[in-house]
């Protein structure tokens, strides 16, 4: 990545499953572009606090946000986006509509995420545009009834139109839940139009091919199995892969 | 009267998100049916399968009982929408406008609750039903409320997360006192003396005498980091049998 690309990622996704329960390491990014600063996805609920301590990291206020991009409204994605009170809130108009009345038996959607977003300012858009100079939404359904990306110079922040790179190595969209079958094409559709790809759940990488990362990335988790004694401590990270032979 | 533990709460932590996997029980008393928290979004399917497990449905649930408004018990909320919700009235109150600096309530709790039969617990203690007691313990958040289940034989102790774990009883001491220390240790000091076992927010059951923790069930959770498109798999375990093999400190 170019020192001076206008996206930093906050939380890289990653392509995590657990046995039980959802994971939902999505990927959120921020667009500082021709004195804008969007916010591109807020990631699930359980990113709120360090969601926050990284803005601040990066001595960006809450306020100073004028836009957020929902890619969808999956958990995942659009848990945070209240954190905002000066942004703009751009969704797809479909995207929007259906998160008022989710499909039951939609297992990535919460019933009241409609009622929830109606109390931001929203700004729902239909078709191709520019929401800031170099910020172009894509339209990219089917993971969701109205997905959409931002494509900024040769770089596509896909959302889960492109869940990881290895949907893309496969041209399939084998990792992912999706609504309908217009997300084959959506795939496709970011991997003809864009360079570098950030998916929703992987690092970023360059289309290739050969299909290659550009970042790096690393997990601690801990947790103790007796209250009495230490912590004990996993990590994961790219790092440790490096030692097998099939890393790139 | 009957308590079942449906999912364990899981003390992890990362440096990436907060897993917030709290206790979730199933509760039968004066005929109900009787859900204690909803737990975070995450835990939805698994949520879903310790139901079956008894054999219900999220429709069968018929109440359900909110400790405090916190995300990571009221995500799963709308599985729900028929029952009745029982929460406390300062928790229901003081999520109109959570504190700036309170990222623990979501400042959309009314609309999760929005079209659902909300009966609010005042902010005394009371009989809920037979053998079912309500515990006023503040100061992980405004107004949670536990339960103390006398199950005839012994007295168990629903704290949630004024109980965060069992480190809370072996240290005497509040893990997470996220909203008011002070009082949150008084609740933390309140919630141990009134009962034989207990049921912390984010640890597994355990019983509790002579400053000794037992506890009373396990977990086995297998998480799987792929490195693709062309790498391996990590596969990494968050199990309580882990501590047989890694109990040597770090």
């Amino acid at each position: 990545m170019s020192l001076f690309s206008p996206i930093t990622l906050l939380f890289t996704g990653l392509p995590a499953r657990a046995d039980k329960f959802l994971l939902g390491i999505s990927t959120v990014a921020l667009i500082r572009i021709a004195g804008r600063t969007l916010l591109f996805d807020t990631g699930p609920y359980a990113y709120r606090p360090i969601l926050q301590m990284r803005l601040k990291r990066l001595g960006i206020d809450p306020g100073e946000i004028d836009t957020v991009v929902l890619s969808h409204v999956h958990w995942d994605t659009a848990a945070n986006a209240d954190l905002f009170p000066n942004a703009d809130i751009v969704l797809h108009e479909s995207e929007l509509a259906y998160a008022e009345a989710p499909d039951t038996h939609d297992a990535d959607t919460p019933g009241y995420i409609g009622r929830a977003l109606r109390r931001l300012r929203l700004r729902p858009v239909a078709g191709e545009q520019d929401i800031a100079p170099g910020v172009r939404i894509l339209e990219l359904p089917g993971h969701s009834p109205g997905s959409i990306g931002a494509l900024v110079g040769n770089a596509l922040l896909a959302g889960d139109a492109v869940t990881c790179a290895g949907d893309a190595a496969a041209d399939d969209i084998r990792s992912q839940r999706s609504y309908d079958g217009r997300a084959r094409q959506s795939l496709s559709k970011a991997l003809t139009l864009a360079d570098i790809i950030y998916p929703g759940h992987d690092r970023p990488f360059r289309v290739g091919p050969p299909i290659a990362y550009l970042d790096d990335y690393a997990i601690r988790i801990r947790f103790f199995t007796d209250p009495a004694g230490p912590d004990e401590e996993i990590q994961v990270g790219s790092f440790a892969a490096k030692s097998f032979a099939s890393w790139p | 009267m009957k308590i079942d533990l449906l999912i364990p709460g899981l003390p992890a932590k990362t440096d990436h998100f907060l897993f917030g996997i709290c206790s979730l029980l199933l509760l039968r008393a004066a005929g109900r049916t009787i859900l204690f928290d909803t737990g975070p979004f995450r835990i939805r399917p698994l949520l879903i399968e310790a139901l079956k497990a008894h054999g219900l449905a999220p429709k069968d649930v018929d109440t359900v009982f909110l400790t405090h408004l916190h995300w990571d018990h009221v995500e799963n909320l709308d599985l729900f929408a028929h029952a009745e919700i029982l929460t406390p009235r300062a928790e229901f109150e003081y999520a109109a406008s959570p504190r700036p600096n309170d990222w623990g309530t979501p400042p959309y709790v009314h609309e999760i609750l929005q079209g659902m039969q909300v009966t609010l617990l005042p902010d005394e203690e009371q009989e809920l039903f037979p053998g079912v007691r309500t515990l006023l313990l503040p100061g992980h958040s405004i107004g949670l409320q536990g339960l103390v289940i006398d199950t005839g034989e012994e007295r168990a102790v629903l704290a949630s997360d004024a109980l965060w774990s069992a480190r809370d009883a072996v240290r005497g001491v509040p893990d997470v006192a996220f909203f008011d220390s002070a009082k949150a240790q008084v609740s933390l000091d309140s919630a141990l003396g009134a009962g034989d076992i207990f049921y912390p927010g984010h640890d597994r059951p355990f019983r509790f005498q002579d400053g000794l923790t037992t506890y009373l069930a396990q977990y086995r959770y297998q998480l799987s980091f792929p490195f693709q498109p062309y790498g391996q798999e990590l596969d990494v375990e968050i199990s309580t049998e882990r501590s047989a093999n890694t109990a040597a400190p770090r």
